[in-house]
Formats: structure tokens, C-alpha cells, sequence
């Protein structure tokens, strides 16, 4: 081995060891550039209550993949909710619109299914559906109630009221032909108009089963009715007996209508029996003032032109009518009670639509200067029931359509019957005063004096001479007949006599 | 201390790997023929690089988690100051002291005793060197039973697997505090503990 004098290096003044942190600061910083740039957005969810949110634990989840996690549940300003600061990851990003949900998912158990039952052991998470809004948002209301179908699930979102609640409620199906295709999402009664309003969702494909001229009504239940051919119980499927439901139909004879859009409203029918009832869905007011007694009138009574019911009637303005009367200052002087009645241009063969109702309101206008008037007409005169009667009347008074409150009054006469009744009412007043007593009196001895006339009548004919006549009269007769033969046309005496006739 | 006298100034050198003494003129070691060296070389900049790499893994180490539980779909994230926060309000002190010790005291501390002594040979201090040595040979014996949360971390990780029931994972900063446990470890050693007497007799020389 041979050895060398060794230098006495000190070393390179830059170790390549260094390297090493370098590698690790390029580590770290790609770690901090790496979770910055996936730094997502921070929001803010507002709810009623902080049900089920638990802070840093609570995740947010778009189709069951984590979304974020709730950071912070606090207490709003006015303490009268919470506020739940929510960090989303960055791909949640293009999904905050201003119409983007959020609700907590929490085990529930349904009429119809039990949903969330993992949420038991994991606890809640809150649930994000994406919006289609325009505009992006930071701030969102949550929902307190999961909505029945996600945004942008393709299908149809109509509207129903009903004047009473019957059954069906939030989660009901609604039916077409007893199969389920959609569901009641929401309902609210709603106390200004009296009514309550669903909210039901029709799944693609089945919402181009629907068309403006279908009617939904209510199947919740079990129905019964009795008649003469006996007891008839009606009942939906199964599950709509109990827990309600709705289906819809095209009613027999009438035509498949146009595609509706989105949120149309439609009137939810209490049964079947009431669309047949109330087949069309268009109509207008008017108003028809009567200065005579309206007895026997009944909201619900048919108006008819010329025979053909259009319409009924809705309601007797009694308390408006007494309200422009006085507003009027002619108090005491007797009212003329409105009549608000409801005219549907579907029952005189026009189609079910707006169009039709403008149609024929423009023919109400034209028609009242050519003499068209309401009256009141005896429909059935066992019950008194009465009817509003739209007619010409020839040798009508000139009127115009007047308005009364936000209706167009109908310009009206009295009714034949009115005018009847007083003629019948004078006829049995000149009856009552007709002396009955002294004509039965006058009468009596009329007949007595007759009975006196009989008797003498009898004598006359028991006398001798008044048995005789008829034999003189027999004899006067055959005399009477041989100077006929006389003078017959083949007889000389005749022929004589003709002669001297025809000269 | 006077008395004290090393084999650098008796121009002798240390072979690394049989640790024959052969003088400081020879190039290879005259028994094995591994390249000789009056000390190891770029000791003090191997170290220095290797804690700033050391400290720059313990940022991470202790900002992410350490292990995620999926418990019945939810997962729990633990860092390591979280799970000490947390066995402490459990009432479990001594476990929570014996994870501080282990896991941030011991670490952290090893990275500022290695700082301190690569300071001081640096700056010839003229400290009591065999305080400094002492120093040295504590941190360098302490510092692999940080790796205990290594550990079970990763026999956690590999033993508990019960499908959706209980899942543990290994989190970014298992990985990091591995690395700063392995980086201060191979820092301690690539430090030669004979620079703090070698600065000494230079500075004493110096006088």
C-alpha cells in the first residue's frame, strides 16, 4: 500500500446536503400552495335551529360525496336562529348559486319510506343540491324540511289549490291512472284567499301526461255513497287510503289540451262527482242587481241563457250591496241586492280558455244594447226555487253594463214572475170580494121557484088533452106526408107544379 | 482540561470505519483503505442542513393530522396536540404526558439541543464541553423513541380495518414526523461530537 502525502482539505464551503432542505421547503411550500389553491369557499347557512349541526363534525355532501364541514354554529344577531359557517371544498365552487339548497339529513320515517337511517350511527350531514341561479351566493336559508325532489329533476312543478285541506299533504303521491308519478312537495294554507296550496312535482316522463285540460282531484280515502242501485264504495291504492293522494285526468269528453308550463295552477277537486260537476276551469263574474225579492234564490242556482245553464250563482252581495247604499246615501229607501254570479264560456261549446271568457264578454256587450237582461225566474214552483234568466227581452228600457265593486253588473228586469204574482194577487183580491153569500142566497130560492115550475110542468103534461096531443100530431103529420108524395118529381101533380115554377 | 489532548494535535487521524489511528499524512487508512479524515467531513453543514430540514418537516407534522378515524361514516381528523388536548380533558393525564413527552417534547427538543450545539462549535464557545457532550449523547440516545407515534400510528393503521365500522388512515403528518424523527436522528449522527473539544483546544490554542 502505498501511501501519498494527504492534502488537509478543509472541504467545499457548500455541502450538497443541502439539497435536502431544499427538498423539504419544496415539499412544504407545494403543500401550502396545494392547500391554498384547493382553499374553498366559505359560507354561511341560516336555520331555525342547530338540529343535528355539530361543529367541525357536521360534513356537507353533494350525491353522498363530501362536499365541506360545517366550521362554526352560532347564534344569529336577533338570537332567533343559528347561522352555520360552512368551509367547502374548491369544487363546490360552481355550484353555490343563489338558488343552491341545503337541509339537514337526519333518519326520518315517512308515510311511504325510511330515509336516512345511516345518519343514525354517522349523525346528520347537511345535504347540498346545486342551483341554476345566475348569480353566485354565499349566504343561503337552509331548508328545515328536505324538499321532495332535488333541483333540476326533469318533470313538472304545478300548483293546486283546494278551498279545504281533505288529507293530502306534504309527500303524498299523486297519481295518473293509479300508478304514482309525482308527489305533493308542500302545502300551505294560505289565510288571505281562504285556500290551500300545494305544491306537486309530476316525474319525467309522466309530466307530458299533463295538459290544460286535465283535472285533479283529491283520492284520499274511501268514499261511499248510496243511491238507488245501491251502496258503491270507492277507494284509490292502497297507500292513498291511508295517507291520501291526488291523481289527475283528462274528464270524458273532453279533448287533450295544450302542454302547460311550469307552476300552472290548477284547482284540486274534492272528487270526481265534483269535476263532472264542474268541468271547466275558466269563467268570470258579473253582478246582477235585483230590486225585487230575491227569495228562493240559492248560491249555487243555475244561470241560464235561453234554456243552457252557464253558469251559477256564486254569492248574494247583501253586505256590499248595503255598503254602496249607504256610500250612496240612499238609505231607507229599500236595496237592490248584487248577485255575484260565475259564467263559464266552456258551457255554451266555446273552448276552456281566457280567450273565451274576453270572446264572450265582448258578445255581453254588444248583447245588452241589443236588449240581453237578467231576471229572476221560477225554476221549480213546488220548492220556490228560482233561477237568473239571460235573455233578449224586445222593447227593453236602453241599458249598459254598469260595475259594481271590481264586477260588471249585467243590466236586469223583473222577472215575468214578478209581475205575474201581482196579477195573480189582484185576481184573488177581486175573488175574496165577489158577494158570494148573496148569490148562494139568490140561487137558493132560484131553485125553489124552479122545483114550483116542475111541479105545475107535471100537471100540465098529467092533463087529458096534453095526452091526446101526441095522436093529433101523428094525425097532422100523415097529412103532412101524402101532400109531400104529392108533389114528388115522378108524379103529374109534381111535374105540373115544376113547370109552373121554372117559367 | 489543560491536560486534555486530542489526536488532531498529535497529527494523528481516525479512520471512520476500523478507527485505526494513522497519522494525518496518510490519504487511505493503512489497514482497510477507506479514505482517511481528520474529521467528518462538512460535519457542522450536513447537520445544520439536515435540522433545517428536520424543522421544516415538523411544521406539517404538527399542523395536519396524524391519523383519521372513519368512525361509522364519520371521519375524525387528530393532530397531535389535539389528541393530547384530548386525552387530558378525558382525565387520561398520563398517557397525554407521556404523548407530550414523546411526540413534541422530545423532538423539539432534540432539534434545539442539535441547533445549540452546532452553534456553539461554530462559535467556539467555551462552554463546558463535557455538559455539551453529555448533551449530545442524551439527545442522540432520546431520539429514537420519538418514533414510538410512528409506530402506533402505523399498527393502528394496519390493525384496525373493520370495514365501515372503524377505519384508522394515516394522515400527511405521520409521514412528516416519521421524517423529522429519521432526519434529527441521522443529523446527530453525521454530527462530530470531537468538533466541541477540537473548538476548544483552537480557541484555547487561539489565546
Amino acid at each position: 500500500m502505498t501511501t501519498e502525502q494527504a492534502e488537509i482539505s478543509r472541504g467545499r464551503t457548500f455541502s450538497g446536503i443541502w439539497l435536502i432542505p431544499l427538498l423539504a421547503l419544496v415539499l412544504g411550500i407545494y403543500l401550502v400552495a396545494h392547500t391554498w389553491l384547493n382553499e374553498g369557499p366559505e359560507i354561511e347557512i341560516s336555520f331555525m335551529t342547530a338540529d343535528g349541526l355539530e361543529q367541525g363534525k357536521t360534513k356537507v355532501k353533494y350525491r353522498n360525496v363530501d362536499m365541506g364541514v360545517v366550521e362554526e354554529v352560532r347564534l344569529n344577531d336577533a338570537f332567533d336562529g343559528v347561522i352555520a359557517k360552512v368551509k367547502l371544498d374548491r369544487q363546490a365552487l360552481p355550484l353555490l348559486r343563489e338558488d343552491t339548497r341545503f337541509w339537514v339529513v337526519t333518519a326520518r320515517v315517512g308515510a311511504d319510506n325510511v330515509s336516512g337511517l345511516d345518519t343514525l350511527l354517522s349523525g346528520a350531514y347537511l345535504q347540498l343540491t346545486p342551483g341554476t341561479g345566475a348569480k353566485e351566493a354565499r349566504s343561503f336559508v337552509g331548508l328545515e324540511q328536505p324538499p321532495e325532489t332535488p333541483t333540476g329533476a326533469p318533470g313538472l312543478r304545478l300548483q293546486l289549490t283546494s278551498d279545504r285541506a281533505s288529507s293530502v299533504s306534504t309527500g303524498d303521491a299523486v297519481l295518473f291512472k293509479g300508478y304514482k308519478v309525482g308527489r305533493v312537495e308542500s302545502m300551505q294554507f294560505n289565510p288571505v284567499d281562504q285556500h290551500v296550496h300545494y305544491e306537486i312535482f309530476i316525474d319525467a316522463p309522466y309530466h307530458e301526461l299533463v295538459n290544460s285540460s286535465v283535472r285533479f282531484w283529491d283520492v284520499s280515502g274511501v268514499s261511499i255513497s248510496a243511491d238507488a242501485s245501491g251502496f258503491k264504495v270507492e277507494t284509490g291504492a292502497m297507500d292513498t287510503i291511508l295517507f291520501g293522494g291526488v291523481t289527475f285526468g283528462v274528464p270524458s269528453g273532453f279533448y287533450a289540451g295544450d302542454a302547460v308550463a311550469q307552476n300552472t295552477e290548477f284547482k284540486l277537486h274534492t272528487s270526481y262527482e265534483d269535476i263532472l260537476a264542474n268541468p271547466f276551469r275558466h269563467g268570470t263574474y258579473y253582478v246582477v242587481s235585483f230590486d225585487q225579492s230575491i227569495k228562493g234564490l240559492l248560491p249555487g242556482a243555475p244561470v241560464e241563457f235561453r234554456g243552457i245553464q252557464i253558469g251559477k250563482v256564486e254569492r248574494i252581495m247583501l253586505k256590499e250591496g248595503l255598503a254602496v247604499t249607504k256610500s250612496l246615501g240612499e238609505q231607507g229607501k229599500g236595496i237592490s241586492f248584487p248577485i255575484l254570479i260565475y259564467i263559464e264560456p266552456g258551457r255554451m261549446e266555446l273552448p276552456d280558455s281566457e280567450d273565451s271568457i274576453a270572446t264572450m264578454r265582448e258578445s255581453v256587450e254588444i248583447g245588452v244594447t241589443n236588449g240581453l237582461r237578467a231576471t229572476m225566474a221560477s225554476g221549480n214552483l213546488l220548492t220556490g226555487s228560482k233561477y237568473i234568466s239571460i235573455d233578449f227581452f224586445e222593447g227593453a228600457k236602453a241599458a249598459s253594463l254598469g260595475s259594481f265593486m271590481e264586477y260588471t253588473t249585467i243590466p236586469t228586469i223583473d222577472s215575468g214572475l214578478a209581475q205575474l204574482d201581482q196579477k195573480v194577487n189582484a185576481l184573488l183580491d177581486n175573488i175574496n170580494a165577489l158577494p158570494l153569500a148573496d148569490t148562494v142566497a139568490s140561487a137558493n130560492t132560484t131553485i125553489a121557484s124552479l122545483n114550483q115550475n116542475l111541479v105545475s110542468l107535471q100537471s100540465i103534461l098529467e092533463n087529458q088533452s096534453t095526452q091526446q096531443l101526441p095522436a093529433n100530431l101523428n094525425e097532422t103529420l100523415q097529412e103532412l106526408r101524402n101532400a109531400v108524395e104529392n108533389l114528388s118529381p115522378g108524379s103529374q101533380a109534381g111535374q105540373v107544379s115544376i113547370r109552373a115554377c121554372c117559367r | 482540561m489543560t491536560a486534555l489532548t486530542t489526536a488532531a494535535d498529535r497529527g494523528m487521524a481516525s479512520c471512520h470505519v476500523c478507527y485505526k489511528l494513522a497519522p494525518t499524512t496518510v490519504h487511505q487508512c493503512p489497514r482497510c483503505g477507506s479514505t482517511m479524515h481528520l474529521r467528518k467531513s462538512d460535519s457542522i453543514q450536513r447537520t445544520l442542513a439536515l435540522l433545517v430540514t428536520a424543522c421544516l418537516l415538523y411544521i406539517p407534522a404538527n399542523l395536519y393530522p396524524i391519523m383519521y378515524t372513519d368512525q361509522l361514516g364519520s371521519t375524525e381528523a387528530s393532530t397531535i396536540m389535539g389528541g393530547v388536548i384530548l386525552l387530558i380533558e378525558l382525565g387520561s393525564a398520563p398517557i397525554a404526558a407521556v404523548i407530550f413527552i414523546f411526540s413534541v417534547m422530545v423532538p423539539s427538543g432534540k432539534l434545539m439541543a442539535m441547533f445549540y450545539l452546532v452553534w456553539t462549535v461554530k462559535r467556539h464557545s467555551p462552554l463546558d464541553p463535557r455538559q455539551r457532550s453529555i448533551m449530545y449523547r442524551v439527545t442522540e440516545f432520546i431520539g429514537k423513541w420519538s418514533m414510538v407515534d410512528v409506530f402506533v400510528v402505523s399498527i393502528l393503521v394496519a390493525l384496525v380495518h373493520l370495514g365501515g365500522l372503524l377505519v384508522i388512515r394515516p394522515g400527511v403528518a405521520a409521514l412528516s414526523f416519521a421524517g423529522v424523527v429519521i432526519v434529527t436522528m441521522i443529523a446527530a449522527e453525521s454530527f462530530d461530537s470531537r468538533l466541541i473539544w477540537d473548538n476548544m483546544e483552537e480557541k484555547s490554542s487561539d489565546n
